[in-house]
């Protein structure tokens, strides 16, 4: 019994560094002042991040190393970039108040401006649902959606005014988004644009980001509470976790293709990789201060995380 | 503009033309998303600014401040027309590690009149 006990401990205490051996991390220093927010990596491995405080899209070739910047007008301050089905990237463009694409061969800028009657929105993330339509939050309290195909846009208040922060699309093409200063979660319906508020079950944990995962389970970082949570849509129940440390906050979130949640815990300065099945953490310190992960994106075999108080983009490969 | 020992601020280049009041209440929707000037709303994810002017950075009670705000607060600095003009500029560069998600403020006349906007906004 004492020899298995004894090796219990010794797996216990090598795993973790089993783990962080199969992720090799490599960051890419960007143009200085930029304010890198978030990040997104096409099918070609291109990486584009929204530069906020210099007003443009960034294009990082992570091969190369090269960085090109593209300006989104001189009153820009962009926020969220998603990769769309057409393999562009789209951006919820905040100073101008309106959602862009950028062409990736032509670096053309295409805007389409919010409705003037809703002034300004404070726009914060885009998804895609299966119907080709974009999804977008506002933090001052909208939600709307634009068909590209058409031009049309369509802008809804958020149940409980402002908040509404990140969005995502479920393997079904469901569409949710949480709501920081609402605490909450909701559902959006595809057809009507109706939101259904799904409150988590902590009382003012300050839901930032969400992602689903590959069962279209919703996973939720808190940024008040220093938990994450999880929502599954099948049964309505949640699940939640604390991130290690002294409190925590957690800002960001993102689910791997392993259905591996990656986090960025800012007490910590450090992104967190969250197993559900082991219910274990692992962190990866930045090496820098103050890194500030706002969100996290990637694609298989690759995780990106824009350190905006370090002017970086982070990329955790796994090997 | 530089956070400068002991709290002083390098003076911004402000503006001397007559601030408009429901310019400075319309550019405050750029931060209404975390803020409030609205007595009682203080359960946003920044912190109210109902009576800022005067107030040293990170101290307002019941809300939890970054420790580089707080640092910032410790070292003597007070929210004044001059320093709230030189971090609206740059929030990031003059506080840096700040969690405040604005990527600032550009024209000087935007800031003036945020920052008349909050003064008439008193406890």
């Amino acid at each position: 019994m004492g020899r298995l006990l004894l090796a219990l401990i010794v797996t216990l205490l090598w795993l973790p560094s089993v783990a962080a051996a199969e992720v090799a991390v490599q960051a890419y220093l960007l143009p200085a002042g930029g304010g890198p927010h978030d990040v997104a990596v096409g099918a070609d491995g291109i990486v584009w991040y929204t530069a906020q405080r210099g007003g443009q899209l960034g294009r990082l070739d992570p091969i190369s190393g090269k960085v090109d910047l593209i300006s989104l007008g001189p009153t820009a301050a962009p926020h969220g970039v998603i990769i769309g089905p057409d393999g562009a990237p789209w951006v919820t463009e905040g100073g101008t108040n309106s959602i862009v694409r950028v062409d990736p061969r032509t670096r053309e800028v295409k805007h389409w401006a919010l409705p003037e009657s809703r002034g300004y929105v404070n726009l914060n993330t885009a998804t895609f649902d299966k119907r080709g339509r974009i999804w977008f939050t506002g933090q001052n309290g909208v939600y709307g959606r634009l068909d590209p195909a058409t031009g049309a846009m369509q802008v809804w208040d958020a149940p409980r005014g402002r908040g509404a922060y990140g969005i995502t699309t479920t393997p079904e093409g469901e569409v949710y988004y949480a709501s920081l200063a609402g605490s909450h979660i909701a559902r959006v319906d595809l057809d009507t644009g109706a939101a259904t508020v799904i409150e988590p079950p902590t009382k003012d944990q300050g839901a930032r980001r969400v992602w689903s995962d590959s069962r279209g389970r919703i996973w939720v970082s808190e940024w008040n509470s220093g938990n994450v949570s999880r929502y599954d849509p099948r049964t309505k129940t949640w699940k939640t976790w604390k991130l290690p440390g002294d409190r925590p906050r957690t800002y960001a979130v993102y689910v791997d293709e392993r259905d591996k949640v990656w986090l960025s815990e800012w007490s910590a300065n450090a992104m967190v990789r969250f197993d559900p099945e082991t219910e274990t953490f692992e962190a990866f310190p930045s090496d820098r201060p103050g890194a500030n992960v706002r969100q996290i994106l990637g694609r298989p075999g690759e995780v990106w995380a824009p350190e905006s108080g370090a002017d970086r983009l982070v990329v955790y490969r796994m090997k | 503009m530089a956070l400068l020992a002991g709290g002083a601020v390098a003076l911004a280049g402000l503006s001397p033309l007559r601030a408009d009041s429901a310019r400075g209440q319309r550019l405050f929707q750029r931060c209404f998303a975390c803020h409030s000037v609205v007595a009682g709303e203080d359960k946003l994810p920044g912190p109210s600014l109902r009576g800022v002017m005067g107030r040293r950075a990170g101290t307002l009670p019941g809300f939890r401040f970054s420790p580089a705000l707080s640092a910032a607060g410790a070292r003597g600095l007070v929210w004044t027309r001059e320093s709230l003009d030189a971090y609206l500029t740059d929030p990031e560069r003059f506080i840096p590690g700040t969690e405040m998600g604005l990527p600032g403020l550009r024209e000087s006349d935007d800031r003036r009149d945020v920052i008349d906007f909050l003064e008439r906004r008193k406890p």
